[in-house]
């Protein structure tokens, strides 16, 4: 056992090496300089950090947290819509409408919507036309609202393929007797399929969740004034005043946040699993 | 993709029989309001790539034309070229990024893997901690090995941030194979070599495969990293049309999103193709 | 299959290396911040007048994004560089903004070259000589000058402000139809700001010119509490680009702007030609863009005979004056003679140069200005 324990850390490895030479390492000076100041082991970064961007950081977990929340339910109800729909046309049609904005980068996105959801964008100048409403019922869906729709609209292709992908790949044979039985689709949704998906559909939220953290673009291209996300404020921190400390400390807090959401992910799939086992 | 249309087939058959026009016109409802609201920022885009003028208070250009067109492709900047680096680099680092993920999905995927969380949330910090102020060490490292300006610095560089994607999709896809045909492989006797490249592998090929997109994507989209390791020497597409994207030129920026596409479709499709020998495989089981 | 990706990747890069030396030429690379059309003059125009002068010489532009982040990343990857201790760097020249080129020179990592080039003594006003209370004499050349303003639509603003004090009153009068990008998305609202500081907080020159005293912040408090008040009547739009664009979609009517960015909408119909500016009482800030070149240059005569020709008159006057209607970089005598009148006339059409030599103030030195910042952060948008 002892050997073969071994054998799976060669396995990891190269990618263990891989990412600590080439991003570990540098990364050390970055959180040797969030808590040190002229050598000194120091918390003022972090103080100064919380101190002026505490609202910020509890912003930016509201935008992620309903953005991932969002995210969840609108590509579960894709996904579940491809895999246990018994029409073709729509399964055709919904396989390939979903997969757009994947090859859409977040900045150009983020530029996309910026006029689309602008007070007299695309958006409102189509239902204006349309007759839905009148140009002085416009309202600008720039700001949090803004941000959270274009990371919702970004990131639920990535969701749903991996859910879907994760569906597609599940025993038939389970829901045809679960059908015979006279299951109805949700509760073959329910009782099913989502406990088997469950690894993919966490893995998808924690994946979206990152990068949700850690995009610029979009909190500097559709949020308007105050408060922002995390990452903008480190690019003004180092931009504006070349102030390395408190951004490195906001990198940790950002880093943190995502890293207790990934654990809070891996310990319930590792008891789930327990259980199972 | 294949996966799903296999399995809708056997649960369609099943299903089919069944009344269901009013949950038919309901899903097409879903479809047509989804539709709506995946396409419309992306006609507001093909919008962009044509609009010489659009003052306000007009709903569409005043003016619609090709000038932004010739502006990209002007004979100063060697887009094509940059296109082609780009596209280089992006397939180098999904080779890389699977070479090293693959076995580490592997190995992660047994619960039995000392140090587990650890070793998972590892592979999240290239994007986890937001990059912006550590890309001066690693230019400063990169410096240091004389890999500052070469293909093979940029693909690394792209490579640990593509392993997020990689190896936690990966260790999902693996943790789905059915442990039992692991297992009866082996007591049947087969080599672990054997078992791994013809009964866990192809399991897990979908999922892997879905990795190697983003990882492509993540690549092909990344300025930052290019810019502190590859330049002057190398240029990308998004290095090349970076100052008019970050500056919200929006008809440079759709015209490069555009581009963009050309490649990342065709590598879907090429992965597409290149899944079908897995999935038939899948189905003999 | 290491060995065989090993070797597919050195064979690229085997592959790339011969491409680059087929050409067999100098390169030189030119790195610039600042927007798009910024760089696309760097390649469009300055490169080829150079590379008909220079045979066997190809200009390499890189465009590092606009604002102070674009600076930045060049401040990074020199500063990186000099810390790996690398015999040559692979930037030769950049362009970068005021304040960056004081850090530049504060961390050493610039060539003291204008007095080795023929057009050094060309500029004599004081940013060439300080950057936000830093001496950068002698390791600079202007690029251009540029300023910021109000701009508004003179469609829908038949009479527009003309100092701070109108433009609350104004605002009250028209609730969200003024706004600006804050102090976190881009320079534009951070001059705004700045202003508003040399209006209600502590006079533009005692903040600019004189050394750092705290005690000179007295009364800011005061004038962060009536900027949070003026905040409740203007819409905040998304940076630099986003105000503008704002503008042009008629979100908001007035909000305050870069001078050349302006310009370089309206001559590329990106706003309606109803767009005017105005330049308020007491004052706004503006800022050169810097031409240097860095310490370990790998090719610095190159880089300064680059230098020589974009700052000289000829290029000042049809280049930067004609083409874009920007301020010179060079002292404004030697650039008018090159023109005719009319197109020197143009440049003063929106901002006469009474209000411009009045009104058009410096960024305060670095210490002030970072307070200012700060001051924002923890006063008004806290």
């Amino acid at each position: 056992m002892q050997q073969k324990e071994a054998q799976k850390l060669w396995l990891i490895a190269p990618a263990a090496l891989m990412v600590s030479l080439f991003f570990l390492y540098p990364l050390c000076f970055s959180l040797y300089s969030a808590v040190t100041l002229d050598g000194a082991l120091t918390l003022s970064h972090l103080d100064k950090a919380f101190e002026l961007y505490s609202k910020d950081m509890l912003f930016t977990v509201i935008i992620v947290l309903v953005s991932v929340m969002l995210l969840a339910i609108l590509s579960i109800s894709i996904a579940a819509l491809i895999t246990l729909s018994p029409f073709r046309s729509v399964v055709g049609i919904l396989g390939f409408l979903y997969r757009l904005p994947l090859f859409i980068p977040f900045i150009v996105a983020a530029q996309m919507m910026r006029t689309f959801l602008a007070k007299n964008g695309l958006m409102n100048n189509a239902f204006v036309a349309s007759g839905l409403m009148t140009p002085m019922d416009t309202i600008s869906f720039l700001g949090w609202s803004g941000i959270i729709i274009t990371f919702v609209w970004k990131q639920l292709a990535f969701s749903t393929l991996l859910i879907s992908g994760a569906m597609a790949a599940l025993d038939d044979a389970q829901i045809r007797a679960a059908r015979n039985l006279g299951a109805s689709r949700l509760r073959i949704l329910f009782g099913i399929i989502l406990p088997q998906i469950a690894p993919s559909l966490g893995v998808a939220l924690v994946l979206s969740t990152v990068t949700m953290m850690s995009v610029l673009s979009v909190p500097m291209m559709i949020g308007t004034g105050t408060p922002t996300m995390i990452s903008a404020d480190m690019a003004f921190r180092v931009d504006s005043y070349g102030d390395y400390h408190v951004a490195n400390a906001l990198g940790l807090v950002s880093y943190l946040i995502c890293a207790g959401l990934a654990w809070f992910y891996l310990r319930q799939s590792l008891k789930d699993k327990g259980a199972a086992a | 993709m294949v996966a799903q249309s296999v399995s809708n087939n056997i649960v369609l058959k099943r299903l089919k029989r069944l009344p269901f026009a009013s949950s038919f016109w309901l899903q097409m409802l879903f479809i047509l309001i989804f539709s709506l609201l995946l396409f419309g920022p992306i006609i507001n885009l093909l919008i962009w790539t044509v609009t010489e003028v659009w003052y306000f208070p007009h709903a569409l250009p005043t003016q619609w034309g090709l000038k932004y067109w010739h502006q990209v492709f002007n004979p100063y900047s060697d887009v094509s070229g940059s296109l082609l680096t780009s596209l280089l680099i992006a397939v180098l680092t999904v080779g890389v990024c699977l070479l090293v993920s693959v076995p580490a999905g592997y190995a992660l995927s047994k619960r039995s893997m000392p140090l587990r969380v650890f070793w998972m949330l590892l592979f999240l910090i290239p994007q986890a901690f937001p990059n912006l102020t550590v890309y001066m060490n690693i230019a400063r490292l990169f410096y240091g090995f004389g890999l500052n300006g070469t293909l093979l610095g940029v693909v690394l560089v792209h490579s640990v941030h593509g392993l997020m994607f990689s190896v936690w999709i990966s260790v999902a896809a693996f943790s789905a194979t059915d442990p039992l045909l692991e297992r009866a492989s082996r007591n049947l006797g087969a080599g672990s070599f054997y078992t791994f490249f013809h009964i866990v592998l192809p399991q897990a090929a979908p999922g892997i495969m879905a990795s190697c997109i983003f990882v492509f994507l993540e690549s092909l989209d990344e300025f930052t990293g290019t810019f502190f390791v590859g330049a002057p020497d190398i240029t990308t597409l998004p290095l090349l049309l970076y100052s008019a994207s970050m500056e919200g030129n929006y008809q440079i920026a759709s015209i490069t999103a555009l581009i963009l596409l050309v490649p990342s479709i065709l590598f879907m499709v090429v992965i597409h193709k290149f899944m079908k020998p897995e999935m038939l495989a899948k189905l003999g089981k | 299959m290491f060995t065989r990706t090993r070797i597919a990747v050195l064979a690229a890069i085997g592959l790339t290396s011969v491409i680059s030396a087929a050409h067999g030429e100098t390169v030189l690379n030119v790195a610039s911040a600042g927007s798009q059309n910024m760089v696309d003059y760097v390649k469009t125009y300055l490169a080829p007048k150079f590379e008909a002068t220079h045979p066997g010489v190809t200009i390499n532009v890189i465009g590092t994004g606009p604002g102070d982040a674009g600076s930045q990343k060049i401040y990074e990857k020199l500063s990186a560089q000099k810390d790996s201790n690398q015999p040559t760097w692979d930037i030769d020249v950049a362009v970068v903004h005021q304040k960056m080129g004081g850090e530049m020179v504060k961390d050493d990592l610039l060539a003291k070259y204008r007095s080795q080039i023929d057009t050094g003594k060309l500029v004599s006003r004081d940013s060439a000589k300080n950057a936000l209370g830093t001496n950068v004499n002698g390791y600079v050349m202007p690029m251009f000058h540029s300023q910021t303003a109000i701009a508004y639509n003179s469609d829908f603003v038949k009479h527009p402000p003309t100092s701070y004090n109108q433009l609350v009153t104004w605002t009250q009068q028209h609730p969200k139809e003024f706004g600006y990008n804050g102090i976190k998305n881009g320079m534009s609202g951070v001059s705004f700001v700045t202003g508003w500081i040399y209006a209600y907080g502590t006079n533009a020159k005692t903040l600019s010119s004189e050394p750092y005293n705290k005690a000179n912040e007295a009364n800011w408090k005061s004038a962060f509490a009536k900027l949070k008040a003026f905040n409740k009547n203007v819409t905040f739009t998304p940076g630099n680009a986003g105000t503008l664009d704002m503008l042009n979609r008629g979100e908001i009517f007035m909000g305050p702007v870069w001078v050349d960015m302006f310009y370089s909408w309206k001559a590329q119909g990106k706003i309606p030609p109803s767009m005017k500016l105005s330049l308020i009482a007491p004052g706004m800030p503006g800022q050169p863009m810097y031409y240097v070149i860095p310490k370990k240059a790998a090719h610095p005569e190159l880089a300064r005979q680059f230098i020589e020709l974009a700052t000289s008159p000829e290029v000042q006057a049809q280049g930067i004056v004609k083409r874009f209607n920007w301020y010179p970089g060079i002292d404004a005598k030697y650039v008018k003679s090159k023109l005719d009148k009319a197109t020197w006339d143009k440049l003063f059409a929106e901002i006469t140069p009474e209000d411009l030599s009045k009104y058009g103030k410096s960024f305060p030195i670095a210490q002030y200005f970072d307070d200012i910042k700060e001051g924002y952060e923890r006063q008004v948008s806290n």
